[in-house]
């Protein structure tokens, strides 16, 4: 496609990261494609969006008019947890439940330490109050809400300055009643308060895991609705005629509208986003199972794609706390770019957990960091350090890596070089062991993956980690510093419902599958609509079941034709099937459960079509060779530049690809090859 | 020799095959015990059988110093898909009570075991005299359930039916036993292709030398540590509430050397064996995981970064003499060994805060108690067995801030049920489930406070267990002027006219409608109470966590009205003398104290070891029961003359023969 003719289209996905706040954008008329990153404005949160859109029309020429599709991904809700800077709210619980929250579900991190602890709570005991009021676990009301003492909780939170309230009660999943009664109480004895139930934030059962969900909601609510409503008014203020759309932790999008009220759905954004972004290239290379990997300077994160889709989970952690909606499922460790390298007592090196972070950073960032840091380990082996980094931000001193990695090898008696290379392999063998610790929880067997590394640091030590895991390839896209904002970009609109259902599986239960399952869809269909979808509805379904007595369920998907009828078998074989997968047996004598009901309501977002170009073979030649220290030994290595890499380009290992935000080092035995949307894939020749 | 500086990446290796087995048992065990509680564990073993690799993020505390190198060589010509299991506390000293069921496999590479893949999970019964086979009033093993000594389960890949038939026939819940050991046979066979896998990048070689590697380097890490504490002998003694339905305590003793980066662990004059199922069975074994479970916390808390494996066993050796409480002979009951062990742990942290004080918390809650209920559903008639919460108190103290509420120190691995879950699946409906007010102990860092739960049933002729039940009448100590915390009470009926306390009693029967109301201890102090801040005592009281009367009488702070007086506070805090010594131990130990004097135990415990280990808990008992109106040794020689006018059968005690003829 030519461009430069009609009026532009532009789409636009913005994410928010620690850092930088990056932009992906595609004009769907001309096809031109942009990428920026900006450094982000933490005291002024959206400055520096309204700093990229300026920069974005001055170097690309994107008329903010001609802006028709504009999703962003924020991190305010979760800097708001982190910081701790949420609103002080109240919790109304039943009375004699008080401690639902510190409670939580008893067991701590760090078992083995007599120092153990549980984080202080979003909503301290002072601020919560205690309802006489109960629901039997079959929905029976045994007490009806105290409301004298509502009355006197309201007052009480009041003086204690609470701007929002929320409202849990035991087996509220079954029956949200007492808590409407309640919220509805509390508005009219206090207009002024905001109130969310438990149920309405996330019906489902277990008190804490609902409740915690909810306080989470209200904790960041003010903050991200603040956010948002100044967000619309500076778009509007460029005349931007796309209304903004959010992206949400299960990796879909929704308006900004309900971002403000159903906070809680955006606080994984970020995360989700990026995987949503490698799914989606996934796609396009036509890879469909992909163990996605983000470095940056303290943490990686990994996430797998199967079947082009990402996974999902509940539980995942904001900050100190858990939330149990449905995520894209990232797992995390601490271990990045700025990890310090350090020698024990017994001359055994570790890695990490201590970052040097980014300030001061890496040794050779020369900000004073003393550390030898994974990063230095890298520039000292001769990866890094040929080029400027971080869009010429950062440049690396080597004389400086090599001075702090020195200090660990005249401790450990080695060489400079050896010390170096044995850093990166205690970092990788630690990625190692989180990364099959998930494809444990999944099931999965990971040497039937491509590696996807993106972020700064995923492109360093992604090939080191592919092969270290057995993993037979890795796909890494052309700007793997914006793959969070593309995710946004090509992101559909997806709506989460759940009811708890908690029964066994039977043919006398089919009916009230259907019937649940078609108010599910009216309401899912009822929220696209109010999104302003017009287009078709998917409808996703999900049981989550389990063999009765088990506790944890697995999300097996269901085919909606098998509701049909009084036979539950199809239902039944697929989490027989599903648990064999997850847990390698299965009993099929046992009697299943459904605990939870859950539907997505998708609409699909824009068919957007990037670029490609023809795939001409042709051998590209390294720009120089530079020495660098793999295999046990100093090699010539050539450097390639991104820039440079045509669809069709081939060359092999050992090489180093630099491009402007991140570096890529690839060993020897390694076949590269660019493909037409300009991936990279590499390919291990054992 | 496998490269030191690599160390980690093998150690990352093997903790992650350890965590991938974990996840594989958790998810799929059917029981509670093993799916909520986490009372389980894997670990991986080297060629001797000994723990190289445990999980640390899932499952029980106290086995990273296991060796199955005993139960192993109890079974002959080991082949390829064998899994061999015990559940006998007195065949290899490896299961420690008869629900847990410890199952082993070899790892073949090239026709040569290489290592071994472990794990046990706690069943819900194995049979015998009560539900859950655990009851303090059991007094022999053979009431404890049906014992499989070592044997293999599964052979070649294929399970032993008659041996599930047998277990099938013998225990109340077969389904559930079933359904774990199934799950921890996968678990087993996940760390089997994982071990394969490592043998696989390193080598074999490089594999076995690594192994080895890693326990020499737990043993360094912990040498290290023993080196930086100061060489001495500490002294500290503990107190289970009761040691049988006879209901008198049970003293465990602990004298700590430490000299260099060795330390001996004496745990001589510590009570006989007892006539009930407190027993802990180490077999003697100078480095049992069960007698190191509080040197594992002692050492992780000083080094977060301490490899977990039988390495850190090597420094330290422990002195259990053969026929007392930490050492019983057969077929002495074990069941409830778990009571004792929690004081065990108490007793090591107590020694411990001696040597490093600057360094260490006050007394955990350390009751950790397991609330079983057998009922019947009234809705549809079944019969059922349930684990309800367990009810666990707070960390100690710490140097740098509070004990945790709830849980913590050595019960942090415990995890509760959400209630909505629990009454959907067993017919008890709470009336409450939170922290008690004051009961954690005072101190510049409070301890943690404790749990306190009541629910109602609905069946007649409920049964109620609430095992491991203890520190109902010795509260957890405080320490450097923290004061110990608040007892731990059981209760049928509260405040109605039909309240019925129980005491320490750890079984009760409750008809339809009525409340059973469980508290557990909480954590001890650990500084002067008057030193802590004002404000943070204000805290606690706006919280809840303290009472005003209680700021006023233990921290000296004055609320009135909600808000805090600091006048008054300043007036009533000046002038106070600083508390002295090292523990609180509260008004209750200190008044058995006057009796029960260390001279008298002296006495004591020199005529009980004189006696044959049968007749001893028999003449503790009859000592006990003569000691109304007396105190110290003279109080004990005059009741033990008593006893031998009582009873002239009994053997003359080789310390009075000594005596008299020096």
């Amino acid at each position: 496609m030519d461009g430069g003719m009609g009026e532009a289209d532009w789409k636009v996905g913005v994410d928010i990261g620690g850092t930088f706040i990056d932009f992906c954008a595609l004009d769907t008329r001309s096809g031109r494609v942009a990428s920026l990153k900006v450094l982000t404005t933490p005291d002024d949160p959206g400055a520096e969006l309204m700093t990229g859109l300026s920069l974005l029309a001055e170097r690309e020429g994107m008329d903010p008019r001609a802006v028709t599709r504009f999703v962003h991904g924020t991190t305010v809700g979760m800097n708001t947890v982190i910081q701790r800077k949420g609103a002080p709210l109240a919790l109304l619980t039943n009375a004699g439940f008080e401690d639902v929250i510190e409670l939580a579900r008893l067991r701590m991190p760090d078992t083995y330490s007599l120092f153990c602890s549980r984080p202080d709570q979003l909503v301290a005991r002072d601020m919560v109050f205690g309802i006489p009021a109960r629901l039997r676990s079959d929905g029976t009301e045994r007490q009806a809400p105290d409301m004298a003492a509502v009355a006197d909780a309201v007052a009480a939170l009041r003086a204690k300055g609470a701007v929002g309230v929320v409202v849990s009660f035991l087996h509220s999943w079954r029956d949200g009643g007492h808590e409407t009664a309640v919220k509805e109480e509390i508005a009219r004895l206090a207009p002024d308060l905001f109130v969310f139930t438990s149920a309405e934030v996330w019906p489902v059962i277990r008190e804490y895991e609902r409740t915690t969900t909810a306080i989470l909601n209200a904790y960041v609510h003010p903050r991200i609705s603040g956010y948002l409503s100044a967000l619309e008014e500076r778009l509007a203020g460029r005349a931007v005629p796309a209304r903004p759309l959010l992206t949400k932790s299960n990796g879909g999008v929704m308006n900004a509208a309900e971002g403000k009220r159903a906070c809680v759905h955006m606080l994984l954004s970020g995360a989700a986003s990026g995987v949503n972004g490698a799914a989606w290239l996934a796609r396009q290379a036509g890879e469909p199972r992909i163990l996605t990997l983000d470095i940056g300077g303290t943490s990686a994160d990994f996430a797998l794609i199967i079947d082009g889709q990402a996974q999902f989970g509940v539980g995942e952690m904001i900050g100190e706390f858990p939330l149990h909606i449905p995520s894209v499922s990232v797992s995390s460790i601490g271990i990045g770019g700025g990890s310090i390298a350090s020698v024990d007592g017994q001359g055994v090196l570790r890695v990490g957990p201590e970052s040097a972070g980014s300030t001061p950073g890496p040794a050779c960032y020369g900000r004073g960091g003393e550390w030898a840091t994974v990063t230095d380990a890298m520039v000292v082996c001769g990866w890094l350090g040929h080029s400027q980094m971080a869009y010429g931000q950062l440049q690396m001193d080597a004389g400086l890596a090599r001075a702090a990695v020195g200090r660990l090898a005249d401790r450990l008696g080695r060489s400079l070089e050896a010390t170096a290379q044995a850093i990166l392999d205690v970092a990788v063998s630690e990625m190692f062991a989180e990364v099959e610790k998930m494809a444990a929880r999944a099931g999965v067997d990971v040497r039937d993956f491509a590696l996807m590394p993106f972020g700064g640091g995923g492109p360093m030590l992604g090939v080191f980690l592919a092969r270290e895991l057995g993993m037979p390839r890795v796909v890494a896209p052309r700007w793997p510093g914006v793959v969070s904002a593309l995710g946004g970009l090509v992101a559909d609109l997806r709506g989460d419902f759940v009811r708890t259902l908690f029964a066994e599986l039977s043919p006398g239960l089919m009916p009230a599958l259907r019937e649940a399952f078609a108010a599910m869809g009216a309401e899912g269909r009822d929220w696209l609509a109010a999104q302003g979808h017009s287009g078709a509805a998917e409808l996703l379904i999900v049981a989550d079941m389990r063999y009765a007595g088990q506790s944890y369920e697995i999300e097996t998907p269901l085919n909606p034709s098998w509701l049909d009828g009084d036979d539950p078998g199809a239902i039944a074989d697929a989490f027989h099937a599903a648990h064999a997968r997850l847990y390698d047996f299965d009993d099929p004598d046992g009697r299943i459960e459904i605990v939870n009901l859950r539907l997505s309501a998708i609409g699909s977002g824009p068919a957007l079509h990037f670029p490609t170009a023809g795939e001409d073979d042709c051998a590209a030649s390294a720009e120089r060779t530079v020495p660098v220290y793999t295999g046990g030994a100093v090699t010539p290595v050539g450097l390639y530049r991104r820039a440079d890499l045509q669809a069709g380009a081939r060359f092999q290992g050992p090489a180093i690809v630099a491009q402007e935000d991140t570096t890529f080092a690839i060993p020897a035995g390694t076949d590269a090859r660019v493909d037409a949307h300009l991936n990279l894939h590499l390919t291990f020749a054992e | 020799m496998f490269d030191r500086m690599k160390l980690q990446v093998l150690a990352n290796h093997a903790r992650s095959a350890a965590e991938n087995m974990a996840h594989t048992l958790q998810r799929t065990a059917h029981s509670a015990f093993v799916k909520e509680t986490e009372d389980f564990t894997v670990m991986l073993l080297n060629r001797r059988g000994e723990t190289f690799g445990v999980p640390m993020e899932l499952g029980a505390t106290w086995y990273p110093g296991l060796t199955y190198g005993r139960a192993i060589a109890m079974i002959e010509d080991y082949r390829p898909g064998d899994v061999a299991f015990t559940n006998d506390p007195y065949s290899g000293f490896v299961a420690t009570h008869a629900p847990d069921t410890h199952l082993w496999k070899p790892v073949f590479h090239d026709g040569e075991i290489i290592a071994w893949t472990g794990g046990h999970i706690h069943n819900t019964d194995m049979g015998g005299a009560v539900p859950a086979s655990l009851s303090r009033a059991l007094t022999e093993i053979h009431q404890e359930g049906i014992r499989f000594p070592p044997m293999k389960l599964v052979r070649e890949g294929v399970f032993d039916e008659q041996i599930l038939r047998i277990m099938t026939t013998n225990v109340r819940k077969p389904d559930l036993n079933i359904g774990d050991i199934k799950a921890l046979v996968g678990a087993l066979n996940t760390g089997e292709r994982k071990i394969l896998a490592m043998v696989e990048k390193f080598g074999k070689t490089a594999f076995l030398d690594g192994v080895d590697a890693l326990l020499d380097h737990a043993e360094a890490q912990a040498r290290d540590i023993l080196r930086a504490m100061p060489d001495g002998q500490w002294v500290f003694a503990d107190y289970a509430d009761e040691d049988s339905v006879a209901a008198n305590p049970c003293r465990l003793k602990l004298t700590l050397t430490i000299k260099g980066d060795e330390a001996i662990l004496d745990f001589t004059g510590s009570d006989p064996q007892l006539a009930s199922s407190l027993n802990v069975p180490s077999g003697g074994d100078p480095r049992h995981t069960m007698l190191l479970v509080g040197v594992y916390y002692v050492l992780y808390t000083l080094n977060p970064k301490i490899l977990l494996n039988t390495g850190l066993t090597r420094p330290f050796t422990c002195i259990t003499p053969e026929g007392s409480v930490l050492n019983p002979t057969f077929p002495a009951a074990v069941g409830m060994r778990s009571l004792t062990c929690a004081r065990l742990r108490s007793v090591i942290f107590g020694a411990f805060s001696q040597a490093v004080p600057e360094r260490l918390p006050a007394a955990p809650a350390g009751n950790n108690c397991i609330v079983n209920v057998m009922t019947t559903d009234e809705r549809n008639g079944n019969r059922i067995i349930a684990a309800v919460n367990p009810v666990v108190g707070g960390g100690g103290g710490m140097p740098h801030r509070d004990g945790t509420n709830g849980s913590g120190a050595d019960a942090a691995y415990l995890k509760n049920t959400p209630i909505e879950i629990t009454e959907m699946e067993t017919p008890v409906e709470f009336v409450r489930y939170g922290l008690a007010t004051d009961s954690g102990g005072a101190g510049r860092w409070r301890g943690g406070l404790a749990t306190h739960m009541a629910f109602r049933v609905f069946s007649p002729d409920t049964r109620i267990t609430a095992r491991n039940r203890d520190r109902g009448f010795f509260r957890p100590w405080g320490v450097l002027g923290g004061r110990a915390a608040g007892l731990s009470d059981m209760v049928v009926n509260p405040g109605t006219p039909g309240e019925k306390r129980l005491g320490n009693i750890d079984t009760a029967v409750l008809q339809p409608g009525d409340v059973l109301d469980i508290r557990s201890a909480g954590g001890g102090g650990r500084g002067d109470p008057f030193a802590r801040e004002a404000w943070r005592v204000a805290q606690d009281v706006a919280r809840g966590y303290v009472s005003a009367a209680a700021a006023e009488r233990e921290y000296g702070v004055i609320i009135r009205d909600g808000a805090l007086d600091t006048a008054a506070t300043e007036r009533l805090r000046s002038g106070r003398p600083s508390p002295t010594g090292h523990f609180h131990f509260g008004p209750e130990r200190e008044g058995y104290e006057r009796q029960w004097t260390p001279a008298a135990y002296d006495v004591l415990m020199r005529t009980l070891d004189g006696l044959p280990i049968h007749w001893r808990f028999f003449a503790k008992t009859e000592i006990f029961s003569r000691m109304a109106g007396r105190s110290g040794a003279d109080g004990v020689e005059a009741a033990l003359e008593e006893v031998y006018a009582r009873f002239p059968e009994m053997p003359r005690s080789k310390a009075l023969i000594r005596e008299a003829a020096e």
